[in-house]
């Protein structure tokens, strides 16, 4: 019993030693980089500091902007995506003919990396030679040329369609799965109950699939809120600053600044915000089954 | 389970384990020891260099890589592993590979960064094997000072930049205008050129990554004899070039350049849109480095454009600086003399003239600027420049002070604040001139 035990062990020795290399380390590195002045330029100079880091980080301007900015772009970005991917994964439930193609084009966003989706409307959105602009002028909706990115009450508008974008075939993929698994034995009832299509989804299909909802928006918040990439190919955190988010914040304090002690710090405080957000939506969420992911 | 698949499956896992560590490992093992090092690759061990770039870029990667090839066929000894990371990641792709003391022999340093990876212990001084080079007294002054941190030179440069105005010939004679010689003739020809209700701007306005080119340049244009040559981000009376009323004047031309001339959307512009901009007929005129010639042949008609001198401020100097990159030995490297040997092939007069011609930059080699290709064209307008040294006044750049690689970031968004009306100039001014009285006193310490 005892040997066989030790085989087992043995026998996870090599996931295990991978798991404290790859994440245990760099985990509790980064934590201890928060208590340090750690500038890549700067690595003679690497000794404690305590608190400093977080004390910059919530006396710098940029900072609480990203902090604000994080929640406009979670909170837009969700609801938009959830609503989109549902009316998508609705539509998408009917048999239509060339339905495979449709799903295909449908969902190949979420195929794409972010950074290459905040390129490619980077361009489009570019205000002198990008096709939004254009169309928008040749059917007359604008009579003047829109800054998308150059004006930061646009840039953050910008950032938030292209992330609708990219975001609404998650919704859509998940969705259409849970919808796909409601039992028709529930819509005939409601029909002979004199339900029409409204009061359908409201009163069987949205509550059938709802542990489906909690899960994929639970998800979907956490890694909006982490994702920098499509900001950082679309406006990368400009102009001045106005669309950076704490996580495309915290990118940029090493890749331009060096500063690793600075973007732990900025880590750290993502990670209670999520953890505080996780425990807040699940005590809300409780009544509901969210089984188990 | 019996006891024989017991030792079978245990052999197995220590072996996958065995597997795994060494794949997480480094690639030392392919490497020989020091002691062939000193052969440099004439033994008949084999030596593997690991090369990574920076200024990444496809084309360049395809020719850097062309040129490594001969190396390695003349040297069948050394192996060159050649790293292109993303261009945007690369500098601190270089730093934390440096920083992890992985095994790294030659890298890519930037005019931008030496100091830093000098103050940081990353890069290996290259006096010693220069002094035996004998290509090294071919060397022009300009190159040899741009990969050098006091007396000591720790790169030797790949090619050099030296910023020029580009602009469009055609629009310029159906206007009947001429190029700009001032900034002030360039903000009005900048406002001529302009039409929004054509989509047609004057100026490939540049505000996002690498505004200080443009902001910087005008300061120092109209600082002028003020600025200390060899500190250039003061004056030779010790002030800051962004604390004086010339500073002012320079950036309230900025403000309407922007405002009157160039695209709204500029602001947010690096090189790729502001080049793009200017090739697709939206901008006029183009303040660029010549690694955008080849890019301008490929994509517009012979004729439509053509170059001029950088433009000069009230007291009729320009001040200009000619960058670079180029390669180092990392202080680490247990392979200096054979890494030594690819640099100096990469540099040699051959090698590195055909590089300049291939990707557009100026040689870095005096015997090679005599050849007919400089001399002609796009390139003339350097020429041109150089030869009139009272106007066109070079200065060192401020690559000593290790901040230097951070001012890129912090002046492109203070200056993004104030084109958007968020800051006002005096305040702007302040806080630049802060950044740099405290990178003085920095280095002071």
């Amino acid at each position: 019993m005892k040997n066989q035990r030790l085989f087992i062990l043995s026998g996870l020795l090599p996931a295990l030693l991978l798991v404290l290399v790859f994440t245990y380390y760099p985990f509790f590195k980064g934590i201890m980089m928060a208590f340090q002045e750690y500038k890549l330029f700067d690595l003679r100079n690497v000794h404690y500091i305590g608190l400093d880091n977080f004390k910059a980080a919530f006396k710098d301007p940029k900072f609480l902007m990203a902090l604000k900015n994080s929640g406009y772009w979670v909170f837009c970005s969700l609801i938009l995506q959830f609503m989109f991917g549902l009316i998508l994964a609705l539509l998408m439930k009917k048999q239509f003919r060339g339905r495979g193609i449709y799903q295909g084009f449908a969902f190949y966003s979420w195929a794409l990396s972010g950074f290459l989706i905040g390129m490619i409307w980077k361009w489009m959105f570019n205000s002198q030679i990008g096709v939004i602009n254009d169309l928008l002028l040749k059917f007359g909706i604008i009579h003047e040329r829109i800054g998308f990115l150059s004006d930061p009450k646009w840039a953050m508008v910008s950032n938030i369609v292209a992330n609708v974008w990219y975001g609404v075939a998650f919704f859509a993929i998940m969705l259409l799965a849970a919808l796909q698994s409601v039992p028709s034995e529930l819509y005939e009832a409601a029909e002979m109950d004199g339900a029409t299509g409204w009061r359908k989804l409201m009163n069987v299909t949205l509550p059938y699939i709802m542990p489906t909802i909690i899960a994929t928006t639970l998800l979907r918040a956490i890694w909006i809120f982490n994702d920098p990439a499509i900001i950082y190919g679309l406006t990368n955190g400009g102009p001045a600053g106005s669309t950076h988010i704490l996580s495309s914040l915290m990118l940029d304090k090493i890749i331009y600044g060096g500063d690793y002690g600075a973007a732990s710090a900025i880590g750290i405080i993502m990670m209670v915000i999520l953890l505080l957000y996780t425990i807040f939506f699940l005590a809300v969420t409780k009544a509901e089954k969210v089984g188990d992911f | 389970m019996t006891s024989r698949k017991k030792l079978l499956a245990t052999l197995l896992t220590g072996a996958v384990t065995v597997g795994l560590m060494a794949g997480c490992g480094n690639n030392s093992n392919d490497s020989t020891t020091s002691n062939a090092n000193a052969n440099a690759g004439a033994s008949d061990e084999k030596i593997k260099l690991r090369m990574i770039e920076s200024l990444t870029s496809p084309n360049r990667t395809k020719l850097i890589q062309a040129s490594i090839d001969k190396f390695e066929e003349a040297n069948p000894n050394i192996e060159v592993e050649f790293i292109s990371p993303p261009f945007d990641q690369a500098d601190n792709k270089i730093r934390t590979m440096l920083g992890a003391k992985e095994d790294i022999d030659i890298l890519e340093v930037r005019d931008l960064n030496v100091a830093e990876m000098v103050n940081n212990g990353f890069v290996e001084p290259l006096n010693q094997y220069a002094e035996k080079w004998t290509d090294f007294g071919s060397l022009t002054a300009v190159a040899k000072s741009v990969g050098s941190v006091g007396d000591k030179i720790y790169f030797i440069p790949n090619g050099l930049y030296e910023r020029q105005l580009f602009y469009r010939a055609d629009w310029f004679k159906d206007l009947g205008l001429t190029p700009p010689k001032t900034w002030d003739e360039l903000y009005e020809t900048a406002k001529k050129l302009t039409d929004p209700a054509k989509n047609r701007f004057g100026f490939s306005f540049r505000g996002g990554s690498g505004s200080t080119g443009t902001t910087d340049a005008m300061i120092l244009a109209f600082n002028g004899p003020k600025v200390n040559l060899e500190d250039s981000m003061f004056t030779t009376d010790g002030a800051s070039v962004y604390s004086t009323p010339e500073a002012k004047a320079a950036m309230e031309l900025y403000l309407k350049l922007y405002k009157d001339a160039s695209p709204p959307d500029s602001i947010n512009w690096g090189f790729q849109e502001q080049v793009q901009a200017f090739t697709s007929g939206v901008t006029g005129m183009l303040l660029q480095d010549p690694d955008v010639i080849q890019s301008l042949t490929e994509k517009m008609q012979e004729g439509t454009w053509a170059t001029a001198p950088l433009q000069t401020g009230p007291t009729g100097k320009a001040l200009f600086a000619a960058g670079g990159a180029g390669w180092g030995i990392a202080a680490n490297s247990e392979h200096k003399e054979a890494a030594w040997k690819l640099i100096e092939f990469l540099s040699s007069p051959a090698e590195n003239t055909q590089f300049s011609k291939d990707f557009g930059l100026i040689p870095v080699h005096a015997s090679a600027v005599e050849d007919e290709f400089f001399k002609t064209g796009p390139y003339k307008t350097l020429l041109d420049m150089s030869n009139q040294p009272d106007t066109f006044v070079n200065y060192k750049p401020a690559f000593q002070y290790p901040g230097n690689a951070q001012w890129g970031q912090v002046a492109m968004e203070s200056t993004q604040a104030l084109l958007l009306g968020q800051a006002n100039l005096d305040d702007t001014l302040k806080k630049w001139d802060q950044y740099w009285v405290d990178e003085k006193a920095k280095l002071k310490k």
